[in-house]
């Protein structure tokens, strides 16, 4: 026998509370790997689907808290282009429209002389002609979800519309929107001139000095806002509340099987102080006591976050499943979050078990043996 | 004979000094000696083995190992793990832990191969007569196999000095017989000190020494015959 097999010894004694405290922590870690999971991939969802049609400047109303929030002038588009420096300028309107069934589909809208439609990955018909109306691009996730194919029809808050190609862009977002003539969309949500937001292409975009003064020449315009495109996320405070948001709902699964760890070897040294007295009593040191309920609290966390792994896995596939959600983020659990969610639940089970470890060891050897 | 282990002006208190448990006890050991600690309920006598073993600190006095005064719990537990053994009264085996396992656990600390603890748990078990009970659990033996359990358990790190804390007190008079006579038997075979708390006088007689505690004071009786009890 040694230390481990005691300690199993030991756990195997109340089988139903390690198995609970082991599902407790499962749960825990299995919420962290799903919610973080959540809150990673949202970010890098919206990410990959602004690099699927890249820019080099994003321009957006001044003040508006997140990407998709504000609304700026068509017209500007003209003023802009002609800032030196500047190579193309295009503008996207973008909005959340119901559809055939009632289901919500994030639609953009794009100009014919648009430069996002040189990125676009056709999957199967054609790009819209110049000056066509009321067609539509859809990316491939939304057509296998709602059935639609070249050639048929989509309604856009009860406009048709007729689908000529289908699009396999890489972010999810993007193959689950659907992109029309950007006239079309002004006209069926009523924001006639608008768009959401502008981007940029710039003649000598590895110029950082050339890209500052770009910049200051749109930013001198009234009301608006110029980000590096790369770096658009980072200011939008909708991404960020999302991550804070789900990031510590993470935290705090993963502070409760902490404490569930705690509680469990918080009842079993008070439980077992005679034979923490007797252990004393044959010679073994405060160290080794210690050491023998912290090995107990890392079997405990260590078997848990095993389990946890499987549940995480198979709550990012549910959370997936969901259509508010797995249209927009396809929640990926990494090995990188799976290994660093592992290693965080097993040094907190330890952390948890050193205070009722700590309680153990500092007990009176005659007071524990006194107990009967 | 080399003192092992002594006491000088010990004295134990409780409760902030209200409760005097031993006073003035100037006490001590030879190496392989025996002696008896007798005294009526309350008088002492465990406090007195708590404080040999360092389980519990003396309120004023100093206690010698070898000469050396030990004044911290984790002094003491050092001497517990190799030098003191000690059998308690309700035997303290761990439940969940089959005899031999019992055994080993004292052993966790001091001999680093498990193959090694194993053969020398098999070999105490054997010693005390239990070879063949070796993988049942605590609740499965008697009375007497527990205690030999234990008596194993505490020579396992072949200690100097066993401290049987009324090792009879749970058995019937005949497991309670066998039991002496296995102590003492250990005790002159292996040339340890035996420290023997005892009610029994016929146990108390088997020791080279007596010791009579009363109201938490040592007295020393007259030197008796090593003998062996009637079987």
């Amino acid at each position: 026998m040694n230390h481990v097999e005691l300690a199993f010894r030991n756990l195997r004694r109340r089988p139903t509370r390690s198995l609970l405290t082991m599902l407790g922590v499962a749960l825990a870690v299995g919420s962290f790997i799903t919610l973080y999971g959540l809150s990673r991939s949202a970010y890098e969802n919206v990410k990959q689907s602004i690099q699927d049609v890249p820019s080099d400047l994003t321009i957006r109303r001044a003040g508006a808290a997140e990407l998709f929030g504000g609304a700026i002038p068509q017209s500007l588009i003209s003023q802009i282009v002609e800032i030196p420096g500047v190579a193309a300028v295009t503008g996207e309107l973008i909005a959340l429209v119901e559809s055939d069934n009632g289901d919500h589909v994030l639609a953009a809208g794009w100009t014919d002389d648009s430069f996002f439609w040189q990125s676009v990955p056709l999957d199967e018909g054609r790009l819209p002609r110049h000056g066509e109306r009321k067609v539509a691009l859809i990316g491939i996730d939304i057509a296998d979800a709602l059935q639609k194919h070249v050639g048929e029809t989509i309604s856009f808050l009860g406009e048709p519309f007729q689908i000529v190609g289908i699009t396999r862009f890489k972010s999810v977002i993007n193959r689950n929107e659907v992109v029309v003539p950007l006239a079309d969309l002004q006209e069926v949500t009523f924001r006639p001139g608008a768009v959401t937001y502008l981007s940029v292409r710039l003649a000598n975009p590895g110029d950082p000095a050339d890209v500052d003064r770009v910049s200051s020449a749109i930013e001198a315009i009234d009301g608006l806002s110029v980000s590096k495109s790369e770096d658009v996320l980072r200011h939008d405070s909708m991404v960020g509340l999302l991550r804070a948001v789900s990031s510590s709902m993470a935290w705090v699964a993963l502070l409760m099987g902490v404490l569930i760890v705690l509680n469990t070897l918080l009842m079993a040294v008070l439980e077992r102080t005679r034979e923490i007295g007797i252990l004393s009593a044959i010679g073994w040191s405060a160290e080794r006591i210690m050491g023998a309920l912290v090995l107990e609290g890392f079997i405990l966390s260590a078997a848990g976050s095993a389990i946890g792994i499987l549940i995480g896995i198979v709550g990012a596939h549910l959370l997936g499943a969901i259509p508010a959600i797995g249209r927009y983020v396809a929640v990926r659990p990494t090995i990188g979050l799976l290994l660093a969610t592992v290693f965080a639940a097993i040094g907190l089970g330890i952390f948890g078990s050193l205070y009722p470890a700590w309680r153990a060891a500092r007990q009176s050897p005659a007071a524990a043996l006194a107990r009967g | 004979m080399t003192t092992l282990i002594s006491l000088e002006g010990v004295a134990r208190d409780f409760d902030g000094g209200r409760i005097v448990a031993l006073r003035d006890v100037n006490l001590a050991v030879a190496n392989a000696e025996s002696v008896a600690i007798v005294g009526a309920s309350g008088s002492g006598k465990t406090t007195l083995i708590m404080l040999m073993c360092g389980i519990m600190l003396p309120s004023a006095g100093v206690i010698r190992w070898r000469g050396v005064p030990v004044t911290t719990l984790k002094s003491w537990t050092g001497l517990r793990r190799t030098e003191i053994g000690i059998v308690f009264q309700d035997f303290n085996l761990f439940p969940t832990l089959t005899a031999v396992e019992n055994v080993e656990v004292a052993m966790l600390g001091t001999v680093a191969s498990s193959r090694e603890r194993r053969r020398r748990a098999k070999d105490g078990l054997q010693t005390v007569g239990l070879g063949e009970r070796q993988s049942h659990l605590p609740h499965e033996l008697s009375g007497g196999e527990r205690q030999r359990v234990a008596i194993a358990r505490s020579l396992v790190n072949d200690p100097s000095l066993i401290l049987a804390d009324e090792p009879t007190g749970n058995l019937d008079s005949i497991s309670g017989t066998a039991i002496m006579n296995l102590l003492f038997d250990l005790q002159r075979s292996r040339d340890m000190t035996l420290v023997l708390v005892t009610h029994d006088r016929s146990h108390a007689r088997l020791c080279k020494r007596q010791i009579q505690i009363r109201d938490g004071q040592v007295f020393e009786q007259a030197a008796g015959r090593p003998r062996e009890v009637a079987k």
